[in-house]
């Protein structure tokens, strides 16, 4: 009996595969009408930019049936970005500041509506809404070698409209992300942490009105589950808070454009900004 | 005599023989379907010129840097299949063995379509009237006022709508690295031999998805450029 119940299992287990990424719909409908609807010549009176200089907004990608990359067997990207974002939150507390995180449990629990997990787009009203000096989403991945720093694949801009296109609202706020980038890399390269710098273009970054950057964290060594290292993710997490003590000293906002400024559009309607090399 | 728990124990195995049987034929079956959809021989447009150089940007995982390597292949006159067969031998280079970039092999790309900028949407033309049959409204350039806003502004300056299959995409390692790289990868290369390619999109079997493998954005319309960075992974040309 012992052998049919083995064949059974085995016959229901073999035919299962390996659970995939099950990605939400993200809300992408409406911000493109609002990015298409944006009117060429603005006549709104321009409110001051604030920022909240205490205040670190985390955001630990994925949760709930969204599980991110599978890093090996027995690890998900959506609880390795968690585990670092409560390190990360207990540091920067520990400092002073005030931590704003789109999740702390394996799922989101603020909801945009009844029974349905957050969007994309609503991690970044929440960020948006946070006013952060800085803006950290997280990601962890098993290939590549330390930490993968990402600022807005956006072209500059030069200062920021009263009313920002949704999809590119991130452009005013590249070279702040760029000065974020710069300080949190030197940091952990002090730590001795291997670093790859870069630009990419990953929901919701470009949508975030702060400066923001995708922190991706890797393995340290060939193993993967080296990920988990919880000395390991000390080690970058204290980094981090230590440059970001510094940065909230440092952070600015852009300027803002004048309301009258007549922009060029795309053929999508999308106010075409100049392009400026970073 | 033949006790009674003894011809249990002989049916069960029995029973295990079959369905282990029955097991292994599924598996072999699944196993056959799997390498099926991975060899795609949809048949390009034979070569009609012998090798000739082109330029292939090649990512590497471990420190994010993308190089420019030379390579001798042949490849179709007709640019639609030229981009296509470009990215198909990208792709076939990274399934290698060893590869700094690993991924699935296979065939990735259904199609590539070349449209000349700006491209120009139709919408409904409110003013007229239904037709007595169904109903239907005739649809008009977005841009009609303008003349010629359907000429290219620059010409030669085309949108490459690149269609992945899922076969490929389903496969695809999922980071923001991984996925960012081989983005990066296709743009550059598509820019270093294919230079009147301005702009590209991405679909998955000819639907608009939202990301890669969870992380790179595949609704947005990205610009063509050099992606060769230094091996310290910051972009010399962001």
């Amino acid at each position: 009996m012992a052998a049919c119940v083995l064949v059974l299992a085995t016959l229901t287990g073999l035919g299962q595969t390996a659970p995939r990424k099950s990605l939400q719909p993200a809300a992408v409908s409406n911000p493109h009408k609002a990015s298409q609807q944006t009117p060429a010549v603005l006549s709104s009176a321009p409110a001051p930019i604030q920022i909240n200089r205490i205040v670190i907004l985390l955001d630990p990608a994925h949760g709930g049936l969204d599980t991110g990359s599978r890093i090996s067997d027995a690890t998900v990207e959506k609880d390795v970005t968690l585990s670092l974002a409560f390190k990360l939150r207990s540091l920067l507390s520990a400092r002073g500041f005030a931590v704003v995180m789109t999740r702390d449990a394996d799922s989101p629990t603020e909801p945009s509506a009844a029974g349905s997990p957050l969007t994309l787009d609503d991690r970044a009203g929440i960020a948006n809404h946070a006013h952060a000096a800085a803006c950290l989403l997280l990601h962890a991945t098993g290939s590549g070698n330390g930490v993968h720093l990402y600022h807005s694949d956006l072209a500059a801009a030069p200062g920021e409209l009263p009313v920002e296109p949704w999809l590119t609202a991130q452009a005013a706020w590249v070279p702040q992300s760029q000065r974020l980038e710069a300080q949190l890399a030197a940091a952990l390269t002090r730590a001795g942490i291997a670093l790859v710098t870069s630009s990419a273009s990953v929901r919701p970054v470009d949508s975030l009105t702060c400066p923001a950057l995708v922190f991706e964290l890797a393995p340290h060594g060939d193993d993967p589950d080296s990920i988990n290292d919880a000395n390991y993710q000390q080690r970058i997490a204290q980094s981090i808070a230590d440059a970001l003590v510094f940065w909230r000293n440092q952070v600015q906002a852009p300027i803002q454009l004048s309301s009258t400024v007549s922009l060029p559009t795309t053929t999508t309607g999308q106010v075409k900004r100049p392009e400026t090399q970073p | 005599m033949i006790q009674r728990h003894q011809r249990i124990v002989f049916w069960c195995l029995i029973a295990c023989i079959v369905g282990m049987g029955i097991l292994l034929a599924v598996e072999r079956q699944r196993g056959r379907d799997r390498i099926q959809a991975l060899g795609d021989a949809t048949p390009l447009d034979a070569p009609t010129a012998m090798t000739e150089a082109v330029t292939m940007d090649l990512a590497n995982d471990t420190d994010g840097a993308i190089t420019a390597n030379s390579r001798q292949i042949a490849l179709p006159r007709e640019a639609n299949s030229r981009a296509r067969a470009l990215i198909d031998h990208l792709i076939a280079e990274y399934a290698l063995p060893g590869s700094p970039h690993p991924l699935p092999s296979g065939s990735a790309v259904a199609e590539v379509f070349l449209l000349p900028l700006p491209a120009m949407g139709h919408a409904v033309d409110t003013s007229a009237a239904a037709n007595s049959s169904g109903g239907f409204k005739a649809t008009v350039p977005v841009a009609s006022a303008d003349p010629n806003a359907l000429q290219p502004k620059e010409p030669g300056g085309e949108l490459a709508v690149i269609d992945l299959r899922s076969t490929f995409v389903n496969q695809h390692p999922s980071g923001v690295e991984v996925e960012s790289l081989t983005l990066l990868s296709i743009l550059g290369t598509l820019h270093a031999n294919l230079p009147q390619i301005e702009q590209v999109r991405f679909l998955v079997d000819g639907q608009a998805r939202e990301t890669l493998a969870g992380h790179a954005d595949l609704l947005r319309t990205y610009p063509v450029r050099d992606t060769v960075s230094n091996p310290n992974g910051g972009q010399l040309n962001p």
